[in-house]
């Protein structure tokens, strides 16, 4: 297009080059830093660091040590975390989105807008509400139930109901974004296919299953990676409603870190549990696409 | 074809869930205007017996504990200022990528976007102690600049300047401007869509965010509103349901304004960016 002067290439870098500061500094040193960090016994309070090379990570395969039970019982909450809450949030946002897509014209709009409310929220606002909502004694689900002559349910202090209680809060929090995303995929499903299939004479059912889902699928993929990550990073919900209680039954992984961080102030333990904690989750999205790029 | 009666059904059934959307910010409004007293017996009773502005009152004057508009004052300003640093740099280096002889471009290309694949908790403890060595902590430097290290707008910008029409940007250079004025007369306002979009990913991700904020800041003062009410109801207002109602009312009331105004602008984001 013009001329590659060195005075050129100049200029054009200039366009690059505050991005590129911001880059190094906050994401590039950080994660360099970072693995730094975890090799070393890092006292926050201590200026002194002593290098320990691989021995933090040694610590979280070690079963004597206290780190590698703080790891993995993290790492455990947090997966049952994931493993409740991504297929309703993929199928629920699935099921909204079609609820939503079947509904009048000019009812779509309102709909959408009422379901999409509770993103706009701040997870601390969640909590508040939701643990007000489902307080064991004065709680509105409580008070319903023993009208209807129920049990009441300890829904924050007993299991598996402060999983029940975190995963309905999630939901009703981020469902939305999800729906969104899959109102937008079904739009762009042509509708040629939908009418082949009516003259095939297919059910509703069957055109959900052999025309919709096939359409939607990279629609899918990315909703399954995302809220996949989404649930992975979990920390708000826990440390709010529940604080990681009943004992230490829903303390999540990412709670783990902060406290190790924080509260024992040894932030090279911590930074080796977020490496592994990272390393976790890339395999994870991997092996998400693979095994959903081999179906095809 | 449906007929009317399943019409109707999906309609009600789409109602019904409606509820389950509205009831509990509906259950907030209303107990925020109960006294604390009541709240705990309310039962079933969905409005006020007695009708009370004082957790408001209470809220908004408190004794300095709960400096709400401060707290929002904060929450916006971070979000604002986060999102234009996002919005310049992003542009600059998405334009400079997409279409100008900039060298190493491969190298600066893949590496932006392969930071898109590292998760954020990697960062998440070596850039406190960054701030924590250069006493940023508890300013608004540490909960404004990491925001502005995502690849994620320059992705999403690249991509739309890959695909914008190189003659428009020839017959300006043609015209004789130079890049910078190609840049800011052709290029920016043909993309104000995608950086609207941008925009709006951003405000929301940084007003929303929770740990970052919570682990970096200490002072009443610099909090933002949603790590504000997160301390107020691990504190001093953990058994006051009332108060704690009145201070989340009053951080949603206008994020939800906003939202519905602008979540038209949002919705259509989510389709431009391609994120489908």
């Amino acid at each position: 297009m013009y001329k590659t002067s060195w005075k050129s290439k100049l200029t054009s870098s200039l366009f690059v080059l505050p991005y590129l500061i911001l880059f190094t500094i906050f994401l590039f040193i950080p994660i360099i830093y970072g693995a730094w960090m975890s090799l070393h016994n890092w006292d926050l309070l201590n200026p002194v660091h002593e290098f320990v090379g691989l021995k933090n990570y040694m610590k979280i395969f070690d079963s004597s040590s206290y780190l590698n039970n703080l790891f993995f019982e993290g790492l455990k909450h947090t997966l049952l975390f994931v493993i409740f809450s991504v297929p309703l949030l993929v199928v629920v946002g699935l099921g909204l989105a079609l609820l939503i897509n079947s509904l009048p014209g000019r009812l779509k709009g309102i709909f959408r807008t009422m379901y999409f409310i509770p993103y706009s929220v701040s997870v601390s606002v969640v909590a508040i509400i939701w643990l007000w909502l489902l307080d064991t004694n004065s709680g509105l689900i409580n008070q319903y139930l023993q009208v209807l002559h129920l049990p009441i349910i300890p829904w924050l202090t007993d299991l598996p109901w402060a999983w029940v209680s975190i995963v309905i809060a999630t939901l009703w929090w981020t469902i939305g974004f999800n729906m969104v995303i899959f109102i937008n995929a079904l739009n762009d499903v042509s509708e040629e296919l939908y009418e082949a299939g009516s003259l095939d004479g297919a059910s509703r059912w069957q055109r959900l299953i052999y025309i919709t889902l096939p359409s939607i699928k990279p629609t899918m993929l990315f909703v399954l990676i995302t809220s996949t990550i989404a649930s992975f990073n979990i920390y708000g919900q826990p440390y709010l409603m529940t604080r990681g209680g009943p004992g230490t039954e829903t303390k999540v992984l990412l709670m783990n870190i902060v406290d190790e961080a924080f509260k024992q102030r040894q932030l090279g333990n911590a930074a080796a549990m977020s490496l592994m904690m990272a390393l976790i989750m890339i395999v994870i999205s991997v092996v998400q696409l693979r095994i959903t790029n081999r179906k095809e | 074809m449906q007929s009317k009666a399943s019409k109707a059904v999906i309609v009600i059934i789409g109602i019904l869930i409606g509820l389950i959307f509205l009831v509990p910010i509906f259950w907030m409004l209303a107990t925020s205007f109960k006294s604390d007293q009541e709240a705990f017996t309310a039962g079933l009773k969905w409005l006020p017996e007695v009708f009370t502005l004082e957790n408001y009152q209470y809220a908004f004057q408190g004794d300095g504990e709960t400096p709400v508009l401060a707290w929002m004052a904060n929450s916006l300003f971070v979000g604002i200022a986060g999102t234009l640093i996002v919005l310049i740099v992003d542009t600059l280096a998405a334009y400079g990528l997409a279409r100008l002889d900039v060298p190493f471009k491969k190298l600066f290309i893949g590496m932006f976007i392969g930071s898109l694949t590292i998760p954020w908790v990697i960062t998440f403890l070596p850039l406190y102690m960054e701030f924590n060595t250069f006493g940023l902590l508890d300013t608004y430097a540490v909960l404004i600049l990491p925001y502005s290290a995502n690849a994620f707008g320059v992705f999403l910008l690249y991509q739309y300047f890959r695909g914008f029409p190189k003659e428009l940007e020839e017959a300006a250079f043609l015209d004789g401007a130079n890049k910078w004025q190609v840049f800011t007369k052709v290029v920016l306002p043909s993309a104000r869509p995608v950086i609207w979009t941008l925009a709006i990913f951003t405000f929301m991700g940084i007003y929303n965010d929770f740990l970052w904020p919570l682990v970096t800041t200490n002072s009443p003062e610099m909090r933002t509103i949603t790590t504000g009410i997160a301390i107020m109801q691990q504190g001093s207002f953990v058994s006051s349901p009332a108060k704690l109602m009145a201070l989340t009312s009053i951080a949603t009331i206008p994020a939800v304004l906003l939202f519905v105004i602008g979540q038209r602008s949002f919705i259509k984001g989510v389709t431009q960016s391609g994120i489908k």
